[in-house]
């Protein structure tokens, strides 16, 4: 046998002595590496922040004049920022299923399923820097609207925590268009996907406070979270520390949050275990 | 240490509709082997490889990679296994450098060791100047090369390439095989290879199994197989048509086999080298002119047609050639 009259030198592979990397190690370099593909494909994240901003100068112009009856004098700018955050973090939140399903597609999530990669850092490499991004976005719109003219009635403070609440918000349903990238690889329907909960931010207090609503309208918004994430941080914006609504909007966003994580833990599993 | 051998066991893998894949494989890769899986599309090349580099399960049947089961022992498998897949899997937007290092990290590298690792590794498959450009804009043979590397970095003891030449210019061709080869020889590695060019097969590998529609049809050496299961023929090409059905009814009976292929009579006979100056005499007798005549050695096509019934759809008749009497 030919084979055997080789020489056979004694090279021992790499990994086979080393232990691996170490987890958060593992999640910092993931999350680096989706970074870099955003800073290379903007387009990916440009137009959720203009229509963000889109947003809130519409309906600052067009509702404002016809807000003071309710909210007797105060600024229509902070009672409607909270919208254009919450529905930037919806869109915003698409941003790391777009990662994953591109990997899926453009086969570098296989070639990272061959390495001893955690499956735990191939999900929350994309996630984090999707909320990085997100962050960014946040702050910008925040900025533009401080620019407006917005006063918070808790200060600078105030705007950290609706930054905060955007952030949790965005974050944690991020693990919708995760699940559907995974369990899809499709590209289409991972941007439909975040689309779908687009109503979420209009079957709730968008334009007016809840207790203008009537009908399907209001208990619709009852039963929707985003309601009190709205509520959370329209009172801090409007009129100061309210802790009770503070706790809602805190409950609001976990339980927006843990849904999709376990859904997206799962969908994970689907994917990368073996068939 | 692992032992580098691949032993694979009645290795099935069923899909929706019962389709069997890849239907009760068996073989033994011994290591420091170079081992050509040669088949048409479709014929399990791939199948095989994503099972025995653990990114699917076998419906049924055992198979160890290196000593290790790829069932149960999957994160050492992929610890001594290097892999190119068919599809190339680089994310388009990265860097040489990005796509290497980062490949040497998950593998346990510091990131010192690992840079130092990406950059012999571009020296060798010739990529060093091109570090700036995205992957996405290099060509076919660029990216072949990097994903060559890609399952270099960790020092794999056993290297699965699927389909590593295919869609390749012949230039790049012959550099993907010259390190196949430097890969073996230098560095001891065991090496699956799969391909549907009877040619690279039969250019690189000790020893060749080849697969049809799921089941292996043959297993040898490719000398061996040539041997036993190829014909050497020798073909005499004539100005016209007419000439070539003279000739060949002619020469029918001296051989075991005789056919037109235009206007090339191919006569099939073992020991055909010893049979030309009767060809040659014979056609002086009747005096048919030929345009050329040639020897032609056994070629793994022919043990292909032998073992399956029919033909491989690659251009294969070209090459082999060995003596040429106009």
């Amino acid at each position: 046998m030919t084979a055997m009259t080789k020489p056979l030198p004694q090279t021992q592979s790499v990994s086979e002595k080393s232990k691996g990397m170490p987890l958060w190690k593992q999640i910092t370099m993931m999350t680096w590496r989706n970074l870099v593909v955003i800073r290379r494909t903007p387009a990916s994240v440009l137009p959720g922040l203009m229509i963000s901003v889109f947003f809130l100068f519409i309906y600052e112009a067009s509702l404002s004049g016809a807000a003071n009856f309710f909210l007797a004098g105060k600024s229509y700018l902070a009672f409607i920022l909270p919208v254009s955050i919450i529905s930037a973090s919806l869109s915003g939140s698409g941003l790391a299923g777009q990662y994953i399903v591109r990997d899926i597609e453009n086969g570098y999530f296989d070639k990272l399923l061959l390495t001893p990669i955690s499956r735990i850092a191939l999900l929350s490499g994309p996630v984090f820097a999707g909320a990085i991004m997100l962050a960014i976005q946040t702050a910008l719109i925040l900025t533009v609207a401080v620019l407006m003219g917005l006063e918070s009635a808790t200060g600078l403070g105030g705007i950290l925590a609706v930054l905060g609440f955007g952030l949790l918000l965005g974050t944690g349903f991020a693990g919708f268009g995760v699940s559907v990238a995974l369990l899809t690889g499709s590209a289409a329907a991972t941007s439909g996907a975040s689309f779908a909960f687009f109503p979420l931010t209009f079957l709730t207090a968008t334009f007016v406070p809840i207790n203008l609503l009537e009908g399907w309208l209001k208990t619709a918004a009852e039963w929707n979270p985003i309601t009190y994430v709205l509520q959370a941080t329209r009172s801090i914006l409007l009129d100061g520390w309210n802790w009770e609504y503070i706790g809602q909007g805190l409950i609001a966003c976990a339980i927006l949050g843990l849904v999709p994580f376990f859904i997206a833990l799962w969908a994970l599993r689907q994917r990368t275990s073996r068939k | 240490m692992s032992s580098r051998q691949i032993i694979v066991e009645n290795l099935k893998k069923r899909y929706e509709g019962d389709f069997y894949a890849v239907n009760d494989v068996s073989f033994l890769v011994n290591a420091g082997e170079i081992f050509g899986f040669l088949g048409p599309n479709g014929a399990g090349k791939s199948t095989t490889v994503t099972m025995l580099t653990t990114l699917a399960l076998p419906t049924s049947g055992k198979a160890h990679v290196g000593g290790y089961d790829i069932i149960t022992q999957a994160q050492q498998v992929r610890r001594i296994a290097g892999v190119a897949l068919q599809d190339i899997g680089l994310d388009p937007v990265m860097k040489s450098m990005e796509l290497l290092v980062t490949q040497g990290q998950l593998f346990g590298m510091s990131r010192m060791d690992a840079i130092k690792r990406a950059k012999e590794l571009l020296e060798l498959v010739r990529l060093s100047e091109f570090t700036d450009r995205p992957v996405g804009k290099y060509s076919g043979g660029m990216r072949r090369r990097l994903d060559l590397a890609m399952a270099l970095v960790h020092k794999p003891e056993i290297l699965f390439l699927d389909e590593p030449t295919t869609g390749l210019d012949p230039a790049s061709r012959r550099d993907v095989w010259s390190e196949v080869r430097r890969l073996n020889v230098q560095e001891g590695m065991t090496i699956f290879l799969t391909t549907q060019y009877l040619e690279e097969a039969d250019e690189l590998a000790d020893r060749i199994a080849i697969i049809n529609a799921g089941k292996i049809a043959v297993e040898g050496q490719p000398a061996e197989l040539k041997a036993a299961l190829g014909a050497e023929s020798i073909n005499v090409t004539f100005g016209d048509n007419a000439t070539v059905e003279r000739a060949r009814n002619a020469l029918v009976d001296m051989v075991d086999r005789a056919q037109i292929d235009r206007k090339t009579l191919r006569l099939y006979l073992q020991n055909a080298a010893y049979a030309i100056p009767t060809v040659v005499n014979k056609l002086n007798e009747l005096q048919l002119q030929p345009l050329s005549l040639t020897l032609t050695q056994p070629t793994l096509d022919d043990v292909f047609l032998q073992v399956t019934g029919q033909r491989f759809e690659e251009e294969t008749e070209d090459e082999a050639q060995t003596e040429a009497i106009a």
